[in-house]
C-alpha cells in the first residue's frame, strides 16, 4: 500500500464559477487538474491541501476552438489531446512538439495545458521525500529559513520546468484568469514572476481558464535538452518563432524554460528585424541567451551545461527554421 | 565428466518460454507486495538523518504508547551483527550506538495501520551527536580523518596486494607504455520491484516465516537465525515472485530482519513494504570506483605488463566488499593473455549507504578502463581494435597467471561473429560526421568455484520427485529472479530422460522443501544447479531403465529412453507411463538426489586471493557499438548493438538472448545516464525520475549472436550467459564516443554535460594552443 | 483500540472494474493503485515507485492507459477501469498476453502487466503501429529486465496475430 496521503476532501465541480466558490468557501483549498504533478508532490508531504477543487469534470474548460481571431485552448484541454490536434499540429508546430515531449504518454493523457502552464517550480532539494526533507532541515521554498542552492541569498531558484510555456510565449499568447472578483486577460508571460517560492502572479483562488493564440502564426518549433529521451524534464528547452520575408527576419521570438523560475521570452530579439541569419546573429543569440538565463544548482546536471546548452538550442532552431522558410 | 547426452532433442535449442511465464503475463504471479497481508500489522522504519554520530537519545515511549502501536524496536532489540561475508559481519539490523549513514535503520514500529505506523514513527525522539563525514574515498583516507570503524585503520576495509609475473620486465620490454586514470559513477540495481517482506511469528510454536524478495533465502536464514537467536530449525525462508534482483538481494538486508524482528516483538504477522526511495537507500551496488591503469604493448599490439589500481568507495558497512575489491583485480584475468600483472586495490569506508554486488559484480569497471586504454594505445599503434584483441587470446585448455582455470573459450569467435555482423571492416573509419563505431570484450564467471560459506557440502543438490501421475517435481533451492533459472532446471532435467516439458514442475527457493542452495549470484545457477539437476535426471534415468530392462527382458544398456518411450533396438518398446508404474510398484513414489560439487583444481591456485575470481567456466562476449554525438548538445544516441556471447551452449536460446539484451542494456545504463549521488550523504537519485535508466527511447535494438564453445564441463556444454556482455558495452561506447568525435572520454557515465565540458576543454586546448603558436 | 485519525473520510464509489460493475466505501484520498490491489484484490496492477514515475502501475481508464498510482480512486466515479486480469478470457491468453509469454516479453514479470496495458491502449487506438509508435507508446514504462528489445517484439507479434480479443 502507497504511504497515506494527508487527509482531504474532493469537490467536483462543473462550472468555473463554481470551482472558484468552492476554492473561497474552503481555506485551505487547492485546485487539481491532472494531477500528476501535484500529487507527486503530495505524495512526498509537499503541500498539504485540506480541500480539492478538482477542475477535470468542467467541460468549458476542456474544449480546443478554432476561429478566425486564432485558437482559444481550454485550461482542461489534456496534453495528449494538444499534441494530436490537427491545426495545433499544422500550424502551431512549437506547441505541438511541446506537449509530445512532456514525460509519458499517461502523463500526457492526464496532464493538462493549465496544470502545465501552472507546474510547481523544480529543485533537488524540493522535490524529495518529506525524511529527506526533514533531514536537510528544509529549504525556504517548504518550511525551512534558508536556501540550499544559494545559501547567501533571500530567494528561492528552483526552476521552472514547464515545455508548454515556452511554445506559449513565442506564440504570443494570452490567458483567461477567472477568481472570485471576476476575469481577467493578460499576456501569458505576465504570469510568471522570477521567483521559485512563488512563480505565479496569480490572486489567491484564481484560476486559469483558457489560452489564446492569434491567428496565422509564423513557423516554429520548440526543443528540450534532457538526459534520457522520455519522463524527463527539460533541463533547459526553447522555443522558436521566426517569421522571415525571403532571407530577412521579419520577427523573432524565443521563450525559454527549465533554466530560470520562469518561463521567459528572450530581451532583445526584437533588434533582428531586418537582419538575415547568419553567424554573426546566431553569435549574438547565443550571447543573449547566456547572459539571461539563470541556471542554479537545483538540477544534478552541471548548472553550466544548462547554459551553454541552451543557447546550442536557440542557434539550432533560428538555423532550421531560418533554413526552412528559406526553402 | 563431459554432459553432453546424445539423447534426442526435444527441447534443447528451442526456444522455450519460462515455465511461469503464464503467471507473470496474466497478473496472478504473487510478488512479496501481492501476498495476503490483510490480517498483518504494517512495518515502518526510522531511518537517521545524520550521515554519522552517536545516538544520544532514543526514547520510544510515546510511541510505545500510541494506541495502534503493537511493537517499536530499537538497536537494544537486536544485539547480534550481520553480513553476508562471515569475516566481514559489521552491521546491525538496527544501528547500536552510533550511525555512519544518513537512511540507516535506527528504530522500528509494527502497527495496525500505515497511518499509525507513521504517526508512531513521529513520535520516536532521536538525537545525535554529529561526527566528521566523508563523502568521497579521498576524504575518508586522509590521515586526520576519524575512523568509522575501529579496527580499519585508514578506513581502508581491505586493502589488496597482488602481483603476477614480472611487471617491470613487461614494462621494459613494451614498444608503449601508457597510464591513464579513470572514474565510474556509484549505480544501482533499481530493480523494477521496490523492495518488501513479509514475516510471521508464531509464539505458541516459536517458528518464524518470513517471505521476502531474496535471491539467496540461505544467507537470509542464516542471519534471521543469528540475528533472532534463533535455531535454524525454527525458520522458514520462502521466496514468491521476484521481480528482479541484479544483486540486490543476495545478501541479507536490514529491513528483512527487521521485519522478522518485529513479527516476533509483536509475537505476529508483519508486513514491510519500503519506499523506491528506501530501496535506493538499502542500496548493495556498484560503487564509485577510481582506476589507474597503466599497460605495456608491443608494436603489433601483444600487451606486455599491467598494472592497475582501483579504489573502492565503499559506503558505511562491509557488505560484500572484500569480494568485490578481489574481483577487480582478479577479473583482470581470464580474457586475455597478459605476462605480467600488478594488482593493488582499496575498499573505503565511507559515510553512505553501503555498495554490494551488482550484476557483473567488480568487473565491470575494471574492464571499462582496460578496454578503453587498450583501444587508445591501439589508435596510437595504428592497429585495428579488433586485431589488438586478437593479438592477445587464450587457448583453452589453459590456466592464468593466477591460476585461473579456462576450460573453453570462445572470444575469438565472438570478435568474428560482431566484426561481420557490424560490416566493421567496411565501415570503420568511414562513417558520417558525428557517428562512430567502437567495440569491447569482456567476460564473466559462471559461479564461484569457492563458495563464501565453505561448509564442505556440494556446491548445489536438487531433488527430484516422481509419482503415480508420472509428473516429476524438481526441488531446487536456487531463487528464480526473473532470469529464468526454473525453466532451465526443468529443461536440464526433460532433457537428460528425453521426455516432454510438461511432465516437469519446479519449486524453488523455500527452505522448508527445497535443498539448500547458495542462491543466484555470480551467474552460478545454470552450471551448478544445472549440474546438479542433470545429475539428479541421470539417477532417476538409471533406476526408470533398469525397470524397463527387467520388464523387456533385456540388459540394462541395451536400453534407451527416445521420447518418452523406453526400447530396446527397434523391437520391444514400453510407454513412460508403464515404465513409472512398474518402477514405484514395492519402492511407491521415488526421490533422488543430485549434487554438484567444483573439483579442487578448479577452486584457484594457491596464492594469496587466488580462490577469487576461480569458477568451473568463464562466458566471453565481444560487441560492437553505434552511436551518433550531436556535438551542439552534446547528446549520444545508441543507433545500435551487436553483441556476440560465448555461453558453452544455449540450453534456452531464448532466454540467453534475452540475458544477453538485458545485460547489454542495464551496461548502456552505467555508461550513458545512471549514477547516484548524494547530497551531504542524502540520496538526490532516490527515485525512477533521478536516477535515469534508459526508456524505451533510449534504448537500441540488440543484435544478438550466440556462440557455443561446448564447455567440457558445464551442464550440456553450458556456461553462464547473464552477466557476461555488460562490461564490455561502457568502454565499447567511450570507444565510439572517440571514434565519433575524437574526444576520449574517462569518466563514466557519459552524460551530456559531461561530454560538454570535454568538447569546451577541447576548443579551449586548441585556441591555447593557436596562440602558442601564433606568439613563437 | 486505535483512535480514528483525523476524520477519515469515505464515500460510496462506483465504478466498472474489468466489465463489472462495483461499489465499495472509499475514503478521497485513496489512489486508484491502492483500491484496484487492496480493496478489489486485484494485485496484477504493481508499484514500482513513489508516484508516477515508472508504470508499472498502469491501467485503463475508459480505455486510456494512465498511471493509477497518482490517480485518485473517486475520481473514476461512473468509469470503466480495466486491469490486466481483464485480458485473459474463456480460458485464453489476450494476444499481447501471449505473445508476452511466448516473444519472452516478461522476464521477471514485474513491469509486465503496466508494459501489457499501456500496449492494450495503443493497439486499441493503432493496430498496426511501427515500432516506432510502439516505442513511444510504452516510454512511460520502465523495465529493468529486458532491454526492451523483446517487449517491442512480442507487441510487434500481437499484432500479427489474429483478432482474438
Ligand atoms: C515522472 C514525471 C515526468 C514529468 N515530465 C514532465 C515534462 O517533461 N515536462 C513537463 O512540462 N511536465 C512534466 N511533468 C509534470 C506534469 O505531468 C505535466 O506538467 C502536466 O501537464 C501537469 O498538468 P496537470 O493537469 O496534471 O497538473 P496538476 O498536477 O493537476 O496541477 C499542477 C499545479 O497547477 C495547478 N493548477 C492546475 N490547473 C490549474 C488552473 N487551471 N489554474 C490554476 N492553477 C492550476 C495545481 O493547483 C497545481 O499546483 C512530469 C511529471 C512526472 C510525474
Ligand atoms: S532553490 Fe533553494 S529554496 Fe528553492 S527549492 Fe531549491 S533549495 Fe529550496
Ligand atoms: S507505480 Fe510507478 S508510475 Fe505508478
Ligand atoms: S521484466 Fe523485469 S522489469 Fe520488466
Amino acid at each position: 500500500m502507497s504511504a497515506p496521503l494527508p487527509q482531504f476532501r474532493l469537490a467536483a465541480p462543473r462550472t468555473v464559477t463554481e470551482a472558484v466558490a468552492a476554492y473561497r468557501d474552503h481555506p485551505g483549498s487547492r485546485f487539481i487538474a491532472g494531477g500528476t504533478d501535484l500529487l507527486v508532490n503530495m505524495r512526498r508531504g509537499i503541500g498539504n491541501p485540506t480541500y480539492l477543487v478538482d477542475l477535470s469534470g468542467i467541460d468549458e474548460l476542456a474544449e480546443i476552438r478554432i476561429t478566425d481571431d486564432g485558437v482559444t485552448i481550454g485550461a482542461g484541454v489534456t496534453i495528449a489531446a494538444l499534441a494530436q490536434n490537427d491545426v495545433i499540429v499544422a500550424r502551431y508546430r512549437a506547441l505541438a512538439q511541446a506537449a509530445a515531449a512532456i514525460a509519458g504518454p499517461g502523463h500526457r493523457t492526464m496532464g493538462t495545458v493549465g496544470g502545465n502552464l501552472c507546474l510547481d517550480t523544480r529543485c533537488i532539494y524540493y522535490n524529495q521525500s518529506e525524511w529527506w526533507r526533514s533531514a536537510n532541515a528544509y529549504c525556504l521554498k517548504n518550511r525551512g529559513d534558508s536556501c540550499h542552492v544559494a545559501p547567501q541569498g533571500q530567494r528561492c531558484h528552483a526552476a521552472f520546468c514547464g515545455d508548454v510555456a515556452p511554445a506559449l510565449l513565442a506564440l504570443g499568447a494570452e490567458i483567461d484568469i477567472s477568481g472570485t472578483r471576476g476575469t481577467r486577460r493578460i499576456f501569458l508571460s505576465q504570469l510568471y514572476v522570477e521567483d521559485g517560492k512563488a512563480h505565479l502572479a496569480l490572486a489567491d483562488g484564481e484560476l486559469v481558464t483558457a489560452v489564446h493564440l492569434p491567428p496565422d502564426p509564423p513557423a516554429s518549433a520548440y526543443a528540450k535538452i534532457r538526459t534520457r529521451a522520455a519522463i524527463d524534464f527539460p533541463l533547459a528547452g526553447v522555443a522558436v518563432a521566426l517569421e522571415t520575408s525571403g532571407a530577412d527576419i521579419v520577427s523573432l521570438r524565443l521563450a525559454l524554460t527549465g533554466t530560470n523560475s520562469r518561463p521567459f521570452l528572450l530581451a532583445g530579439t526584437e533588434a533582428f528585424a531586418g537582419r538575415c541569419i547568419d553567424d554573426k546573429l546566431l553569435n549574438e543569440v547565443d550571447r543573449l541567451v547566456q547572459k539571461q538565463v539563470q541556471p542554479m544548482r537545483t538540477t544534478i546536471t552541471s548548472a553550466n551545461y544548462r547554459r551553454v546548452a541552451a543557447a546550442a538550442l536557440a542557434r539550432r532552431l533560428i538555423t532550421t527554421l531560418g533554413t526552412a522558410g528559406a526553402a | 565428466m563431459t554432459a553432453d547426452s546424445g539423447a534426442s532433442i526435444r527441447q534443447l535449442r528451442r526456444p522455450v518460454p519460462l515455465i511461469d511465464g503464464v503467471e507473470k503475463v496474466t497478473g496472478r504471479a504473487r510478488y512479496t507486495a501481492d501476498l495476503d497481508h490483510a490480517d498483518a500489522l504494517v512495518g515502518r522504519i526510522l531511518r537517521s538523518p545524520a550521515s554519522h554520530g552517536d545516538i544520544v537519545v532514543l526514547d520510544v515511549s510515546k510511541a510505545r504508547a500510541l494506541d495502534g502501536v503493537v511493537a517499536v524496536i530499537t538497536g537494544d532489540d537486536c544485539a547480534y551483527t550481520y553480513g553476508v561475508l562471515p569475516i566481514a559481519m559489521n552491521e546491525y539490523p538496527l544501528a547500536r550506538g552510533r550511525v555512519r549513514y544518513r537512511g540507516e535503520p535506527v528504530a522500528a514500529v509494527a502497527a495496525i495501520d500505515a497511518e499509525t505506523a507513521e504517526r508512531a514513527l513521529g513520535l520516536i525522539e532521536l538525537k545525535i551527536a554529529e561526527l566528521p563525514a566523508y563523502y568521497t574515498s579521498e576524504d575518508a583516507r586522509a590521515p586526520d580523518a576519524i575512523l568509522l570503524h575501529d579496527n580499519k585503520p585508514g578506513n581502508v576495509e581491505r586493502d589488496v596486494h597482488h602481483q603476477f609475473g614480472e611487471v617491470e620486465l613487461g614494462f621494459a620490454a613494451a614498444d608503449l607504455v601508457r597510464e591513464e586514470s579513470f572514474c565510474c559513477a556509484e549505480i544501482n540495481h533499481a530493480q523494477i520491484e521496490p523492495h518488501a517482506s513479509l514475516a510471521e511469528f508464531d509464539p505458541l510454536t516459536g517458528r518464524l516465516t518470513v517471505q521476502t524478495v531474496s535471491q539467496v533465502g540461505y544467507y537470509l536464514h542464516l542471519m534471521l537465525a543469528r540475528c533472532l537467536g534463533m535455531e535454524t530449525a525454527q525458520i522458514r525462508v520462502i521466496k514468491p515472485f521476484i521481480g528482479g534482483g541484479f544483486g540486490a538481494r543476495v545478501e541479507a538486508l536490514n529491513f528483512e530482519i527487521v521485519t522478522a524482528l518485529l513479527a516476533r516483538a509483536a509475537a505476529g504477522k508483519v508486513f514491510m513494504e519500503l519506499s523506491r526511495e528506501e530501496t535506493f537507500i538499502t542500496h548493495r551496488a556498484r560503487p564509485h570506483t577510481d582506476i589507474r591503469l597503466k599497460l605495456g604493448m608491443s608494436r603489433t599490439g601483444r600487451m606486455t605488463a599491467c598494472e592497475l589500481q582501483v579504489v573502492q568507495r565503499g559506503g558505511a558497512y562491509a557488505g560484500y566488499g572484500v569480494i568485490t575489491i578481489l574481483y577487480a583485480g582478479s577479473l583482470l584475468h581470464g580474457i586475455y593473455d597478459i605476462p605480467a600483472v600488478k594488482y593493488e586495490g582499496y575498499r573505503v569506508y565511507t559515510n553512505l549507504p553501503p555498495c554490494g554486488a551488482m550484476r557483473g559484480h567488480g568487473s565491470v569497471d575494471t574492464r571499462h578502463a582496460f578496454e578503453c586504454l587498450v583501444d587508445r594505445m591501439a589508435r596510437e599503434l595504428g592497429l585495428d581494435p579488433f586485431a589488438v584483441r586478437r593479438a592477445n587470446l587464450l587457448h583453452a585448455p589453459t590456466r592464468t597467471a593466477n591460476d585461473l582455470m579456462i576450460n573453453s573459450y570462445g572470444l575469438a569467435e565472438c570478435l568474428d561473429r560482431v566484426e561481420r555482423a557490424s560490416r566493421w571492416k567496411e565501415r570503420i573509419g568511414r562513417m558520417a560526421p558525428g557517428k562512430g563505431l567502437g567495440m569491447a570484450c569482456s567476460h564473466y564467471v559462471s559461479g564461484a568455484a569457492k563458495p563464501i560459506h565453505f561448509t564442505g557440502e556440494p556446491h548445489a543438490v536438487v531433488n527430484l520427485k516422481l509419482d503415480f501421475d508420472g509428473g516429476i517435481t524438481a526441488l531446487t533451492g536456487a531463487a528464480d529472479i526473473g532470469q529464468g533459472s526454473s525453466t532451465m532446471v526443468a529443461i536440464a532435467v526433460a532433457e537428460t530422460l528425453d521426455i516432454s516439458l510438461d511432465r516437469l514442475r519446479v519449486i524453488a527457493a523455500d527452505t522448508a522443501i527445497t535443498p539448500k542452495d547458495n542462491g543466484a549470484y555470480s551467474s552460478r545457477i545454470t552450471f551448478m544447479v544445472g549440474n546438479a539437476a542433470i545429475d539428479a535426471a541421470r539417477r532417476l534415468k538409471a533406476l526408470l531403465i533398469a525397470t524397463a530392462a527387467r520388464k523387456l527382458e533385456a540388459r540394462p544398456e541395451d536400453v534407451e529412453c527416445i521420447n518418452e518411450v523406453f526400447r530396446v533396438g527397434n523391437q520391444s518398446t514400453l510407454p513412460f507411463a508403464e515404465v513409472v508404474a512398474a518402477a514405484l510398484v514395492d519402492e511407491g513414489a521415488i526421490t533422488v538426489k543430485g549434487a554438484f560439487t567444483c573439483p579442487p583444481e578448479a577452486q584457484g591456485g594457491k596464492h594469496r586471493g587466488g580462490a577469487v575470481g576461480s569458477t568451473m567456466g568463464f562466458s566471453y562476449a565481444a560487441q560492437v557499438v553505434e552511436v551518433s554525438v550531436d556535438e551542439v548538445t552534446a547528446q549520444v544516441t545508441v543507433d545500435k548493438v551487436w553483441v556476440a556471447l560465448d555461453c558453452g551452449r544455449a540450453i534456452n536460446p531464448l532466454a540467453v538472448e534475452g540475458q544477453m539484451q538485458g545485460s547489454v542494456w542495464m551496461g548502456m545504463g552505467q555508461a550513458l545516464c545512471e549514477e547516484t549521488r548524494y547530497l551531504d550523504g542524502l540520496p538526490a537519485h532516490a527515485s525512477m525520475l533521478e536516477y535515469r535508466m534508459p526508456t524505451t527511447m533510449d534504448s537500441p535494438p540488440i543484435e544478438t549472436h550466440i556462440v557455443e564453445s561446448h564447455d567440457p564441463y558445464g551442464p550440456l556444454g553450458a556456461k553462464e550467459a547473464s552477466e557476461g556482455a555488460l562490461a564490455g558495452f561502457p568502454p565499447a561506447l567511450v570507444n565510439a564516443i572517440a571514434n565519433a568525435i575524437g574526444i576520449d572520454l574517462n569518466e563514466l557515465p557519459a552524460t551530456p554535460d559531461r561530454i560538454m565540458d570535454a568538447l569546451i576543454e577541447r576548443r579551449r586546448q586548441a585556441r591555447l594552443a593557436r596562440t602558442l603558436k601564433a606568439a613563437s | 483500540m486505535h483512535a480514528p485519525g483525523p476524520e477519515a473520510k469515505k464515500r460510496l464509489l462506483r465504478l466498472r472494474v474489468n466489465g463489472r460493475w462495483r461499489e465499495d466505501a472509499v475514503s478521497e484520498t485513496a489512489l486508484l493503485v491502492d483500491y484496484l490491489r487492496e480493496v478489489a484484490h486485484l494485485t496484477g496492477t504493481k508499484t514500482g515507485c513513489d508516484g508516477g514515475e515508472c508504470g508499472a502501475c498502469t491501467v485503463l481508464v475508459d480505455g486510456e492507459a494512465v498511471p493509477s498510482c497518482i490517480t485518485l480512486a473517486v475520481r473514476c466515479e461512473g468509469r470503466s477501469v480495466e486491469t490486466i486480469e481483464a485480458l485473459a478470457t474463456q480460458g485464453r491468453l489476450g494476444r499481447l498476453q501471449r505473445a508476452f509469454h511466448e516473444k519472452l516479453g516478461a522476464q521477471c514479470g514485474f513491469c509486465t502487466p503496466g508494459m501489457i496495458m499501456a500496449a492494450e491502449a495503443l493497439l486499441r487506438h493503432n493496430p498496426q503501429p511501427t515500432d516506432d509508435e510502439i516505442r513511444a507508446a510504452l516510454s512511460g514504462n520502465l523495465c529493468r529486465c529486458t532491454g526492451y528489445v523483446k517487449i517491442i517484439e512480442s507487441v510487434k507479434a500481437a499484432t500479427e496475430t489474429v483478432h482474438d480479443r
